[in-house]
């Protein structure tokens, strides 16, 4: 289970005026819960998911994931709490491009503490991607691509999934095959999940929706309502 | 793949890929550290190697008498067989020194024809006879030879010539005047080859030896020739050589006394020593070059790292494991360098005693590795390791969210 409280954080810009960006005074995500967040780009929902990641440290606030306290952890092990129990899905994917797909699970894993080679082979054929184990990105198209992510992002069982517009490169029908695969991927391995979209139509496959606006309190001028 | 395993291993495995994406930039890199670490490695070896062998070569002698001039052209031109003789003794000389005390053995030599270019060296039968050229080693003749004897024109060839020229017991040469060839000094005096040396690896195997008898009384010389002598081999006994070099070079004035061998040879490599820290010089300026490569090839390649590295952080890669993926293929690229350098030196060592062996005859030990390789090998990996240091603080240094901004 994922709970914040009156998480805030901010960027300095010049000298010494920061600019608040997240703002939120409480936010719960029970096991197994699958939410989604709409708001417009450059708001600040990357900002939230690098926080929950361990990526950013908040500069108030706490959060607290399966009972640790995210927010007093040291880095390296926010770096291996991330590797464990922390999927997350970019809209560009982030895969290592000289690295095979393969190549790109069994490193998520190596930093997960265990290898284990069957186990990558088995997820990249539930993604469909049996064939395409030995090639590289660049070899792949961008569905096949986003597959590999979302099975490197699953491939330690996290207990939560982050998700920052997944379909953002796809057209529409691959959209509508990958959130029913990361739906289906995340139902069966009994991970939460966290999904942020400024697409209408991903929010809308989603039972639990947010609207970014009001969950952060954060206005567009900087400062917090 | 197989190697991607949890902890270093997996910095291993991303820093190979990262030589191997580089390809270019690695070889250049590796070529330029395998270059210093051979060049400076071949300097000193070779030096080292080549002290040794000629302290070694002496053919059992630990003294020479010659004419008065230099140590050196004494030793040189008469256990050497290189360089000019720097005038003849008289024969009486041969005869006292023989009969002083601490004189083991005393064998006299003439030298100043040749055969194709190979010296003619004129000397006793007992010389290849009874003189251990190396502690319990006789000169011996290969199967069907025999040692000439002291009247005869015969000759005895070392292996060296024989397989140079072809050379065959039974076979017959006419001697040239002179240290070096010329087809108009021939002389009408023909010898017969009675036998081959088995091969010794000192400069006995580069000559012909034939009585000194021949030497001395050969057609066309000057009837001068016949009493004379080119210098004394000499085995000593105890202190004989302090008595010697204060009888010949301190008070008296007719010969020269070059003992001891050993520390005249050295005076001889001293003179080139400024050759061997000129080459150690450019050795160092190479390996600073090779070090600035391994830091440009690593920057070069920082930017397009920077996104791999994020990613990494954000699969849950720690700092530690990013920053060394930079220090391993520094250290990968050192360590290829050295592997390199001593195989560069392998070859530069194998041209140089094949050099050396054909000027002179005397034979350099095999390639080995030794305590120097090992100071080697630590200074080229600390020359990688100072190489990969600053990028590889510069990736530890890097904030994650800033790298993450770029990769979007």
């Amino acid at each position: 289970m994922l709970q914040i409280t009156n998480l805030k954080k901010g960027f300095q810009l010049r000298g010494e005026i920061i600019l608040p960006v997240v703002g939120i005074d409480e936010f719960v995500l029970e096991k197994s819960k699958m939410v989604a967040i709409h708001g417009a780009s450059g708001s600040g929902k990357t900002t939230f998911l690098n926080l929950i990641a361990g990526l950013l440290l908040p500069d108030e606030g706490e959060l607290h994931l399966d009972g640790i306290a995210l927010h007093e952890l040291s880095e390296s092990k926010r770096d291996y709490l991330r590797a464990a129990s922390i999927g997350y899905i970019f809209q560009s994917f982030h895969l290592l491009q000289s690295c095979s797909a393969l190549e790109n699970l069994l490193i998520a894993m190596s930093f997960g503490g265990q290898v284990n080679q069957a186990k990558a082979k088995e997820m990249l054929d539930r993604v469909g991607l049996k064939d395409r184990m030995s090639h590289k990105p660049g070899d792949m198209s961008v569905g096949q691509q986003q597959r590999v992510a979302l099975a490197r992002a699953l491939i330690n069982q996290p207990s939560l999934l982050l998700a920052d517009e997944p379909t953002g490169n796809l057209d529409a029908q691959n959209t509508e095959n990958s959130l029913a695969l990361i739906k289906e991927l995340c139902a069966s391995s009994g991970a939460s999940m966290i999904i942020v979209s400024h697409d209408p139509n991903v929010i809308h496959a989603f039972d639990n929706q947010f609207d970014w606006g009001d969950l952060n309190q954060v206005t567009e001028t900087g400062s917090c309502i | 793949m197989y190697m991607i395993r949890p902890g270093l291993s997996i910095a291993l495995f991303l820093a190979l890929r990262g030589v191997r994406k580089h390809a270019f930039s690695s070889f250049l890199a590796i070529f330029t550290i395998a270059m210093a670490a051979g060049l400076f490695l071949s300097t000193w070896k070779i030096n080292d190697e080549t002290r040794r062998a000629f302290n070694h070569s002496s053919s059992g002698f630990d003294a020479v008498l010659g004419a008065r001039g230099s140590k050196l052209q004494i030793i040189l031109n008469s256990l050497f067989h290189v360089e000019a003789s720097p005038g003849n003794l008289p024969w009486e000389q041969y005869e006292i020194i023989k009969k002083t005390k601490g004189v083991k053995e005393a064998y006299p030599i003439a030298v100043g024809d040749n055969y194709l270019g190979y010296r003619l060296v004129g000397t006793e039968p007992d010389l290849l006879l009874k003189h251990e050229w190396k502690p319990g080693h006789h000169y011996k003749t290969e199967a069907g030879g025999r040692i000439f004897t002291p009247l005869a024109k015969e000759a005895v060839v070392g292996s060296f010539v024989a397989r140079k020229i072809g050379l065959q017991v039974g076979d017959q040469f006419h001697p040239y005047h002179g240290l070096n060839f010329k087809e108009e000094n021939k002389h009408r005096d023909i010898y017969v080859v009675v036998g081959i040396l088995e091969a010794t690896g000192t400069p006995a195997d580069r000559v012909i030896w034939v009585p000194i008898k021949g030497i001395q009384f050969m057609d066309g010389h000057d009837q001068s020739m016949s009493h004379s002598l080119s210098a004394v081999l000499l085995s000593l006994k105890g202190a004989a050589g302090f008595s010697l070099d204060m009888k010949y070079n301190k008070q008296g004035n007719v010969a020269t006394m070059a003992w001891p061998v050993a520390s005249t040879l050295s005076s001889f490599f001293d003179k080139f020593s400024w050759f061997q820290k000129v080459l150690e010089l450019v050795a160092g300026m190479i390996a600073i070059v090779g070090s600035l490569i391994i830091v440009l090839t690593l920057r070069s390649s920082m930017n397009e790292r920077k996104r791999e590295f994020a990613i990494l952080r954000c699969l849950g890669a720690s700092r530690q494991i990013v920053s060394s993926v930079m220090v391993l293929q520094s250290l990968i690229l050192a360590c290829c360098g050295a592997f390199s350098g001593f195989l560069f030196q392998y070859i530069i060592h194998f041209l140089a005693s094949y050099i050396i062996r054909e000027n002179t005859g005397v034979l350099m030990h095999d390639f080995s590795i030794d305590i120097m390789g090992a100071y080697v090998f630590g200074t080229v990996l600390l020359i990688g390791l100072a190489g990969g240091v600053l990028p590889a603080r510069q990736v530890y240094k890097a904030e994650l969210s800033e790298n993450l901004k770029q990769t979007t």
